[in-house]
């Protein structure tokens, strides 16, 4: 292993250290001391994988930008690497984000730039699997492979998303070398990177800015095309006029984001972009009680339910370095559609400590021996493809009564179904690259040192929710598209069904999950709707 | 958790929402503190109490109960952890904590009658283990919810995390151009 702790970074890659040379317009909404108005031709709600490819589209157009973030903005000059400033400045909630029963807990960015700031660079299109069935049971148009290619080739040149050349990390290796040897399928991962440094802290932020995420691409785009961007400032509701929405208000938060300073912000724009991510976008809609004849909004939100286990070997893993993910198998995930048991897709994840062990499901002696070994330890990731099935509606998104989106997803008997059928695929697997022993993620689970005892044991686990480690990086739905108002929130276009100058340009506009990390699907298809937005508005 | 304090009454059936008004009533009558304990940002005294007797049988093998200073650290540490929550979450963790700090609950639930303060770390093991084999949902929710907090709060002390056998992250320089060695670029 090559101790980083060793290696020094530079720091002079950050964009932002030049932000006044460049001429750009930033605003720290903690610091507003008067109310703010602003114009624009487009306010866009959200600078995540949506709001950041709809900003650069629209203001390279020669339109009018006004983006509004709730989060902080923190860049590459402020990544220390260190997993409390991350978890506290660049997550929801510091991380406490979970579903309303605490079933699962939900990891999710919340600073500029949203979740890609701290996305582990997973890039995939959107299966044709999932467009064939949105097009079929979903009413959506115009998404077909052929459609959605010409979008993806641009995010992909755009993002410099390619096959990740170097060699995987132990963690990710180990998962090819499982496969092969039960004769799964796998494959590479494609990664959104430029001079990556291989150093594994995607998750934290990158120090490097090599991951090419929206805080480091199109959002010093669009700053560069005039655009105004204005963080700590979260949407409260929208306004508007008989059948046109006209803008959008918003509060000015403290500097640590938990506050709010009492200042507010105004913005009127010709057209509103809300892309405040699954969770968010609903919720703005829902506060600003906007029209929803068919209580569609917040409905079938998905999070591509992820469980995982543990193996231990004998030989070092060092899972805490390296590209967070660079092999997956999707040997699991389309053996069917939309009929039978829930599939998955295999991955792992990075393991730095703190995140590793509020994963395990141990406590005591246990939880102190594993943890001693984690430099030895791989762990594996299901990834459950949801809202495909009868079954499978997903979860509901509710406002708290401080106004904040609760998602209601409980836990339920086909998705547990689908965990301990992971863990058996995932235990087999580990044993079968000679891990010393493996763990499933349940509280009464031990590291069980044969996948014969893991077997056994597995069957007499009692899988019920909140015993069973169940969790989401991956928050989708909520205003899905289609052109059925009696089954979606906007048309195929990204418009909202029932006011006019509304649009949703986020995943939240997705109709099931997706079957993959989301990000591309993100950015392919707001590239795709934001370019349908600029030519009308240029027409 | 991320719960309201009447989102965490509908938890589940008419069982767990009795005890729930029960540890919603101990707030309400003061019998716990609404202020955060002295030197600290959100832990309150019967918070720092619980605590205290917890964490050394959470972290069995790496802190002693007699450890006051490791406990301190982690306590305070925890306390951070707190105030980077969101308040909808601290609401949560609050509430979890009313449930297993307010006499009637603490002894009908975890089986711990006497105080906190008093508890051995026996005692804590027993309780702990007592809201992981609950037959409650919202027990088990709280289970994982406070392993998880303690957890966290101890290895995310980076000379804790040394103990995993993790060497830390790269070094940052900050305003100046690095002497060391660099990572090896990778094209393209």
């Amino acid at each position: 292993m090559i101790d980083l702790s060793q290696i020094t970074l530079n720091n002079s890659t950050d964009p932002y250290n030049k932000a006044a040379e460049r001429g750009w317009d930033i605003t720290d909404a903690s610091k507003l001391e008067a109310p703010l108005e602003l114009e624009a031709d487009v306010v866009i709600i959200g600078t995540g994988a949506g709001g950041g490819t709809a900003a650069e589209t629209l203001s390279s157009a020669g339109l009018r930008v006004v983006m509004l973030e709730a989060g902080p903005l923190k860049t590459s000059s402020l990544f220390d690497m260190q997993e409390r400033a991350a978890y506290r400045d660049l997550y929801q909630e510091g991380t406490g984000r979970g579903t309303k029963d605490g079933g699962m807990v939900i990891l999710q960015g919340r600073s500029v730039g949203g979740s890609t700031t701290v996305n582990w660079t997973t890039s995939f299109r959107t299966p044709p699997e999932t467009l064939r069935f949105w097009a079929e049971n979903m009413g959506v148009s115009g998404c077909s492979v052929e459609e959605m290619a010409p979008h993806f080739e641009h995010m992909e040149e755009r993002l410099n998303i390619h096959e990740w050349p170097q060699a995987p990390n132990e963690n990710n290796a180990m998962l090819q070398r499982a496969a092969e040897k039960l004769g799964y399928s796998w494959e590479k991962i494609h990664r959104n990177v430029r001079g990556c440094l291989n150093l594994g802290y995607c998750g934290l932020g990158c120090p490097v800015d090599a991951k090419q995420s929206m805080l480091t691409t199109t959002i010093p785009a669009a700053l560069d095309n005039k655009a105004k961007l204005v963080h700590h400032a979260r949407a409260v509701r929208l306004f508007g006029e008989g059948e046109a929405v006209q803008g959008v208000e918003a509060e000015a938060l403290t500097p640590n984001v938990r506050g709010t300073t009492g200042q507010k912000i105004t913005v009127r724009a010709a057209r509103t972009v809300v892309a405040g991510g699954a969770m968010n976008s609903p919720a703005l809609l829902l506060r600003s009680s906007v029209p929803d004849p068919h209580g569609r909004i917040g409905k079938r939100t998905f999070l591509h339910p992820t469980t995982l286990t543990m193996g231990i070997y004998e030989g070092g893993i060092n899972p805490f370095y390296g590209a967070p993910q660079s092999i997956y198998s999707d040997h699991f995930q389309w053996q069917r559609v939309d009929t039978g048991p829930i599939c998955f897709k295999l991955e792992v994840p990075p393991l730095q400590p703190a995140f590793a062990a509020a994963f395990y499901t141990a406590a005591g002696e246990e939880i102190a021996e594993c943890m001693d070994q984690l430099d030895h330890t791989q762990c594996m990731i299901a990834l459950m493809r949801d809202g495909f099935h009868e079954d499978s509606q997903g979860g509901t998104v509710e406002l708290g009564d401080q106004g904040q989106p609760v998602i209601d997803y409980p836990v339920d008997r086909y998705l547990l179904e689908g965990v301990k059928r992971a863990w058996s695929v995932m235990l087999e697997m580990q044993f079968a690259t000679g891990a010393r022993s493996a763990r499933p993620a349940h509280v009464d689970a031990r590291h069980y040192t044969s996948w014969k005892s893991a077997k056994a044991a597995l069957a007499e686990l009692d899988v019920v929710a909140h015993k069973s480690k169940v969790g989401s990086a991956h928050v989708m739905g909520g205003c899905p598209m289609g052109d059925d108002p009696e089954r979606s929130v906007t048309d195929s276009n990204g418009k909202f069904h029932h006011l006019d100058h509304l649009y949703v340009m986020d995943g939240s506009l997705f109709p099931t999950s997706i079957g993959a990390n989301p990000q591309l699907s993100i950015y392919g298809l707001v590239h795709k709707l934001s370019s349908q937005l600029a030519a009308q508005l240029k027409a | 958790m991320q719960t309201d304090r009447r989102d965490f009454l509908k938890l589940t059936m008419v069982g767990a929402a009795t005890l729930t008004t029960i540890s919603t009533g101990a707030s309400l009558s003061g019998c716990t503190s609404s202020g955060p304990a002295s030197g600290m940002k959100r832990l309150r005294p019967e918070d720092v109490d619980l605590l205290r007797a917890l964490t050394p049988a959470v972290m069995k093998g790496k802190i002693r109960p007699e450890d006051s200073a490791g406990l301190d650290q982690t306590i305070e540490s925890f306390d951070t952890l707190m105030d980077d929550l969101s308040e909808p979450v601290v609401a949560g963790v609050q509430q979890a904590f009313d449930l297993l700090s307010f006499a009637p609950t603490r002894g009908l639930l975890v089986g711990q009658w006497s105080s906190w303060s008093k508890a051995s770390l026996e005692d804590a093991e027993g309780a702990l283990a007592r809201l992981k084999d609950s037959s409650l949902g919202l027990l088990n929710a709280v289970y994982a919810a406070v392993i998880r907090l303690i957890i966290s709060a101890w290895y995310l002390i980076p000379e804790n995390a040394a103990t995993a056998g993790y060497p830390g992250p790269p070094k940052r320089v900050v305003g100046e151009v690095p002497a060391t060695a660099k990572a090896q670029e990778v094209a393209p």
